[in-house]
């Protein structure tokens, strides 16, 4: 690894200007414990608000509909000396429209020869000088590609759920170690980590300020998703692909497409992933593909702590988009707040305020390109493609267990040989694939 | 005289330091001396070793690099390194000295149990510090996970046993040219054997130019399990139980590679993977499906032939009966535990089939290491630890027992039918058995008659035992794991019997 760079100015007053925030919560720590009550020291979260600048840093897009066109803008936005250089994707369209965004809205020109359309796109585009490659295709695609980058020695963007099935997962975790042993970098979606809320709550936990966690809760339960219905023009490939959150074998179900944010911060702030899961779900009201809209799902950790896991895709139901998790000592919704046993509040994310004394939010989204770039350009490796891999296993192994009503190990997921998706080539035309909703069970 | 007295001690504390310093320099001479290969070599005694040493990876490779002797059979300098040198300098030396070097048996000490206890982990991981390095393999990538998992059990050698020491026998591949078995010439069978009675007959496996030897093992009731008082007996051999035994064919031989490659051959899918965990389509079983090809060398390159077929799983043992009784025409099955023990015993009430004492047979205590053992009996009889050079042997190594079987006891461990369980024996109701079957249920199955690396205690006829899927599964890197070999138990095998059914009288 390079070695780290002086600290610029620009970077330490941001420093401070963070760091000032973690004394004022520092301070409120001390209030409210208990006196005599020990508590490990808070390690303040410190986060950039702009990428450090440095190298320019060329980047492609593999995948450019929403969320590709999306981390494209982020991208840029995260800091100085920042190109989009290539462009794939399956489908002309989604080339052309990112293309024109980027030259509306960013001023940047995005060559004939370097936009490159079908399966193999990803390929084409490794071969044109870049750095950095953004992956946003449907999840089903991810390891193949994440591996073809990892072995192209390229620093990796790439978008969560980093796989749809158990053998995929661990091709992940597996690319992840040869990244790391490669001096790679590599940030996923799974952006929570790089909110400063969470953040900062979560140097408040590992310090014990709800003493050791007990018991977790995670929901995602929201409104029906968007879909697309079949066009005459279409082949079934082509259908599937635009409507691919409705597809198991494109986008794992919703409760790894979606849920595996919360998912993941459960395993994130307890520290590991869980050893087994039984769960139910069914399908109610979704209008297109093969997917689930409702699981709940009873995972359990080592040492018998329960993440109690709930995710639903359907209109007009309690909704709630969150996470809760209950210390020995008191209970925290790590998005922001931690309370004692009693009820009291301990702690209060508050976002920093400008020179109006206007809030600062920070936009996870940019945030984790900041992160990415700023880790390149000092040389200090960040990959945190395993870690997904764990969060997405963990979710695939819910997934699994509602399908077919059984308990389903770790164990049996890091030795299970399942792949989901076509059998035969991936190429446009129909689709070989068992379209059955899975039923759980017997009468 | 304080300054003479000071300067006495000046020349003492100097001339000490010198002596010290020689004693350092010396020292480190000779650790540097005897770290050569060729300080290793000169024993002489392995010269073999050189050789496939040579020929293997760390030796010849791309880059150039020589692994000497030490890197790998000494643990990295400041780990111990100076200790180990000192023990295994002793041993080799004391070997050297007191021991005839003909007595040595290499092979043994090339297997894994033994290698790895000579083979330090901490110095492959010295050298190789990333598992995961650019253009790594898709099945590498899965290993190497698959390794990490398995924190503490598995060596580097598990898998990489040739790259120190060359061994085309153990290669760490697919062995997809398993089972072509070159007998286009000989004649092939185009029926199989007729039972005639009740009587001794011989199989002829149809399509091919196999045939084995079925022993009549008539009806009678015998005491299952050992005596409180018989040496070595284990809790699980017991209470004694009074047994009756319907009249059944039994295999006068283990099942030989000849027979077990008809089968293989037969019903081999090369490469295809079954009974995968959670494939929730499975009924497309048409027929039967057979093994797929091994890694590596299951015959461990000791032969084949009539040698006894090994490290196939209990569940390959029992689609291979299915198969024989296909092409047969008749009902072969695994022995339940209770017809092993009355086959094996062949009518007597001793540990073993013929006259021993196991305490005058076994490689403790100090009366036999002074005074010596005869051991012509045990040795005319049984392949066990004292006398196999830790390797199984062929049917004509030695003698039958009163029903006429060979290496009841010994050689290969042989699965029976039932689940095993500590006390089966009492589980069972009262009163005399009638053919027992063992628990309906359980997790491991009955092996029985001890292997070629068990001593004289385990080659009892009582001894019980039972399979041990996890640990001798524990290298196979493949998802799933193979259901057709165990990748580390090179000394299981199984006998064939056939059901026998009275012709209805005229």
């Amino acid at each position: 690894m390079k070695p780290t760079k002086p600290t610029s100015r620009r970077r330490f007053l941001e420093n401070t200007a963070l760091g000032a925030i973690g004394v004022i919560g520092a301070s409120k720590l001390i209030q409210s414990c208990a006196p005599g009550e020990t508590t490990a020291e808070v390690v303040e979260p410190v986060f950039l608000k702009t990428a450090v600048d440095g190298q320019p840093i060329r980047a492609g897009v593999v995948g450019c509909g929403g969320r590709g066109s999306g981390a494209a803008v982020n991208f840029l936005d995260a800091g100085p000396n920042l190109s989009i250089v290539a462009l794939a994707d399956v489908f002309q369209d989604r080339i052309d429209d990112l293309r024109k965004k980027l030259k509306d809205e960013k001023d940047v020109d995005v060559e004939d020869a370097n936009c490159f359309v079908g399966f193999d796109a990803y390929k084409r585009l490794l071969e044109v000088d870049l750095d950095y490659v953004i992956l946003a295709t449907p999840p089903y695609f991810r390891p193949v590609q994440f591996q073809a980058c990892v072995e192209a020695r390229k620093h990796i963007f790439m978008e969560k759920p980093v796989a749809v099935d158990p053998v995929g997962a661990r091709a992940v975790m597996a690319a992840s170690k040869q990244a790391e042993a490669a001096g790679l970098c590599v940030v996923t979606g799974t952006q929570r980590r790089h909110q400063w809320s969470y953040n900062n709550v979560k140097a408040r936990i590992d310090a014990g300020m709800i003493g050791d966690i007990v018991a977790t809760n995670v929901y995602w339960n929201q409104n029906q998703l968007w879909y697309r219905e079949n066009q005459p023009a279409w082949t079934e490939m082509e259908w599937m692909i635009r409507d691919w959150v409705n597809w198991t074998w494109l986008s794992g179900d919703h409760i790894v497409e979606q849920h595996v944010h919360n998912i993941d911060v459960s395993n994130w702030f307890v520290g590991t992933h869980p050893v087994e899961a039984v769960g139910m779900g069914s399908r109610l009201r979704r209008k297109t593909g093969d997917c689930y809209d409702n699981f709940s799902v009873d995972f359990i950790y080592d040492k018998t702590i329960h993440m109690n896991s709930m995710c639903r895709q359907i209109n007009e139901c309690a909704n709630s988009v969150s996470e809760y998790l209950r210390g020995n000592k008191g209970y925290t919704d790590p998005g922001g707040t931690i309370w004692d046993a009693a009820g009291t509040v301990l702690y209060k994310w508050e976002s920093p305020v400008d020179e109006a004394d206007e809030p600062v939010e920070n936009d996870p989204y940019v945030q984790e390109h900041i992160d990415l770039i700023s880790a390149i350009r000092e040389g200090k490796q960040i990959v945190e493609a395993e870690e997904t891999a764990r969060s997405v296993l963990t979710a695939i192994m819910g997934r699994i267990s509602a399908y077919t009503g059984k308990k389903v190990t770790w164990e049996e997921m890091m030795s299970s040989d399942m792949t989901i998706g076509p059998k035969s080539e991936i190429k446009l035309g129909p689709v070989d694939i068992d379209k059955t909703i899975p039923i759980p069970g017997s009468d | 005289m304080r300054p003479k007295r000071k300067r006495a001690g000046r020349i003492i504390f100097l001339s000490g330091m010198l002596v010290l310093a020689l004693i350092i320099f010396l020292g480190n001479k000779v650790v540097v001396k005897t770290s050569t290969d060729e300080y290793c070599a000169s024993c002489h005694i392995h010269p073999h070793s050189t050789q496939s040493w040579k020929r293997s990876t760390h030796f010849d490779n791309k880059m150039g690099i020589h692994v000497h002797c030490v890197d790998c059979h000494l643990p990295p300098h400041g780990e111990g390194y100076l200790v180990q040198k000192a023990k295994t300098g002793l041993r080799d030396v004391w070997a050297k000295t007191f021991r005839d070097s003909a007595s040595f048996n290499w092979e043994a000490k090339s297997q894994i149990d033994y290698a790895s206890h000579h083979t330090f982990e901490t110095s492959c991981i010295r050298c190789h510090q990333n598992n995961y390095p650019l253009g790594l393999t898709k099945e590498g990538r899965e290993a190497h996970l698959y390794y990490e998992r398995q924190a503490g059990e598995l060596h580097c050698i598990n898998c990489h046993i040739t790259v120190g020491h060359y061994d085309p026998e153990r290669l760490h591949a697919q062995n997809t040219d398993f089972g072509i078995v070159k007998t286009a010439s000989s004649e092939l069978y185009k029926e199989p054997g007729v039972i005639n009675g009740f009587n001794d007959f011989k199989e002829y496996i149809p399509g091919s130019a196999v045939s084995f030897d079925m022993i009549a093992i008539p009806a009678g009731t015998f005491m299952m399990g050992s005596p409180e008082d018989e040496p070595f007996r284990n809790q699980d051999e017991g209470p004694v139980r009074e047994v009756e035994i319907s009249p059944f064919f039994m295999a006068k031989i283990e099942v030989s590679w000849d027979e077990y490659m008809a089968f293989f051959k037969q019903t081999g899918a090369q490469g295809k993977s079954s009974d995968t965990y959670l494939n929730m389509d499975r009924e497309d079983v048409d027929g039967i499906s057979g093994p797929t090809p091994p890694y590596g060398a299951p015959d461990q390159g000791w032969g084949i032939g009539k040698m006894p077929a090994m490290s196939m799983t209990h569940h390959a043992a029992e689609v291979y009966c299915e198969w024989l009784t296909e092409i047969t025409g008749k009902t072969y099955r695994l022995p339940t535990e209770a017809e092993w023990e009355y086959a094996a015993r062949g009518g007597n009430t001793t540990p073993y089939f013929f006259d021993g004492d196991p305490r005058r047979y076994v490689d403790k205590g100090i009366r036999n290491k002074i005074f010596g053992v005869d051991t012509t009996v045990i040795n005319s009889y049984i392949i066990y630890a004292e006398n196999s050079g830790a390797r199984s042997g062929p049917p004509s190594a030695t003698l039958e027992n009163p029903f006429g079987l060979i290496n009841m006891l010994g050689n290969v461990l042989e699965f029976c039918s039932d689940w095993y369980a500590d006390e089966a024996y009492s589980q069972y109701e009262e009163g005399t058995l009638k053919d027992p079957t063992g628990p309906d249920s359980g997790e491991e199955h009955v092996v029985r008659g001890g292997s070629y690396r068990d001593g004289a205690e385990l080659v009892r006829c009582a001894s019980r035992n039972y399979t041990k899927t996890d640990a001798w599964m524990k290298t196979d890197p493949q998802i799933p794991k193979s259901v057709w070999w165990y990748s580390d138990c090179f000394y299981v095998g199984f006998r064939v019997v056939c059901e026998y059914e009275e012709a209805p009288a005229d």
